[in-house]
């Protein structure tokens, strides 16, 4: 017996038969486009709803279901005529043997109803303030604690890490989708991440694309997760017409991966610009410094110098006025030995004791010096004092002359 | 006779004594033998005492000029070392 034979033999309960059914139904994963007939919540929150389409005279529809967690995850509100695109699989619903299309991911088709959405999402965050300008913080200054969610296909990583500057960064970066309405999904996971991580500033970045592509970054639930991300959030996010919603609630949009990295690296380079401002302002001050000093050394040599002249001509002028008070002195003193001289010869030559020395002698009559004859009588005695005594003797002629 | 008790040590003094005396001397037209030998003895003495005081006074400035030399030969070779 073959295996085919086997098999055939095989009796299978209605339920394993479903099982094994759904077992290859969910490898029949699609994309399927359509628009929403009925849909409506069950008691527990999933969502229940119908796609149909019309083409070439050919009409379909299928009973579809998005569970709970994923419907709220892409903020679509499904209504009656919406047209969307829903990503998942087929599945037997085994108590009423109902086919269903398990719906992984919805998205909006067409640039019209994608427009739509994006207006009154945008209105209603608006309205909250998410965006408001004063609800903006500062980058911080000389940030270097980076966390980076991007893919790591494509260029925008490598555009990043070219431009980001070598400032001591420690960059922490999660690899997520950001394409496509599965990105939606791993851009939230990536960023609760990071909310558990010690980083000064987030940074979201993607190259540009056009609405459909970047409809992931206009969900309502990432919005809000960047908008009360505890640290600022950086979106670099590429766009040709309409700002994602992620942009405008972070704390800096730039276009570019490239510009995300100059604006990280603005504060460095602003330090660096005024360390190297301060360094000249050091060196000129100190430069300022020792010129002051070799000024003020050079100006005490002088003042030095002037002193030791101004000693030295002290010590001169004390020196001559020493010198002449030294000549007046012995001038004085010569004059003096002069006067004492000139006063000796005039004693000598009028001290009587040497007239009668040298012979003369003074001839007294009654105790009068005889000058003339009329001073003597014949008969008169006279004392003649001579040098060593006198003699007495009477007068017995006068001569006259 | 007022001066007959005068102090010889102030040279100065003694050279106005021995001025008035010389004054004395060239001023007598008739000579007092008596008065002019007192005169002389009196200069004779103050010539001694006068000669007397200016070699004091010579050694003296002599010392002093001597202290001044001496110091100020110590101040150059200080300044020269």
């Amino acid at each position: 017996m073959t295996n085919d034979e086997k098999k055939q033999e095989l009796i299978f309960s209605v339920s394993d038969f479903i099982e094994l059914l759904n077992i290859g139904l969910k490898r029949s994963k699609a994309k399927i486009i359509g628009e929403v007939g009925e849909a409506k919540a069950g008691p527990t929150g999933h969502m229940y709803f119908t796609l149909k389409d019309k083409k070439d005279q050919k009409e379909g529809m299928m009973n579809c279901i998005i569970w709970k967690s994923r419907y709220s995850l892409y903020g679509i509100k499904l209504q009656e005529g919406m047209k969307i695109v829903a990503s998942g699989y087929p599945e037997i619903y085994p108590p009423s043997g109902r086919l269903s299309f398990i719906a992984e991911t919805i998205e909006l088709a067409g640039e019209g109803e994608l427009k739509k959405q994006y207006d009154e999402l945008k209105k209603k965050l608006e309205g909250e303030g998410i965006f408001a300008k004063a609800k903006k913080r500062p980058i911080p200054k000389y940030p270097q604690r980076i966390g980076v969610i991007t893919s790591r296909q494509g260029a925008v990583l490598a555009d990043f890490l070219n431009n980001i500057g070598k400032f001591g960064f420690k960059i922490k970066m999660i690899d997520s989708r950001v394409e496509g309405q599965l990105a939606t999904k791993d851009l939230l996971a990536s960023i609760k991440t990071f909310r558990k991580k010690d980083i000064d500033v987030l940074v979201i970045i993607r190259g540009g694309g056009s609405l459909e592509s970047l409809m992931p970054f206009n969900n309502e639930l990432l919005v809000r997760e960047v908008a009360s991300f505890p640290v600022p959030v950086i979106a670099g996010i590429g766009h040709d017409k309409d700002e994602p919603l992620v942009a405008l609630a972070a704390d800096a949009a730039e276009s570019t991966p490239t510009a995300v990295a100059n604006l990280l690296n603005e504060s460095w380079e602003e330090a660096l610009l005024l360390v190297e401002r301060y360094e000249r302002g050091i060196l000129g001050h100190f430069e300022g410094i020792f010129e002051k000093y070799r000024n003020a050394e050079s100006s005490l040599m002088i003042s030095f110098g002037n002193f030791k002249n101004t000693l030295l001509n002290a010590k001169i002028n004390l020196r001559s006025s020493v010198n002449k008070s030294f000549s007046g002195f012995r001038s004085l003193l010569s004059k003096t030995h002069l006067q004492l001289e000139y006063a000796e010869k005039a004693v000598n030559l009028n001290n009587p004791e040497r007239q009668l020395m040298l012979g003369y002698s003074i001839a007294r009559c009654s105790g009068r010096i005889v000058r003339t004859v009329q001073n003597a009588k014949i008969g008169d005695n006279i004392d003649i004092q001579v040098a060593d005594g006198e003699i007495s003797s009477e007068i017995k002629k006068i001569n006259n002359k | 006779m007022a001066k007959e008790k005068q102090d010889t040590e102030n040279l100065n003094n003694n050279l106005k004594r021995l001025a008035e005396i010389t004054e004395w001397f060239d001023n007598q037209e008739e000579i007092d033998v008596e008065e002019g030998l007192k005169k002389v003895k009196e200069a004779v003495e103050l010539i001694k005492a006068s000669k007397g005081r200016l070699k004091t006074i010579e050694n003296e400035f002599e010392e002093i000029k001597k202290g001044i030399e001496v110091k100020e030969n110590k101040e150059e070779e200080e300044d020269n070392s």
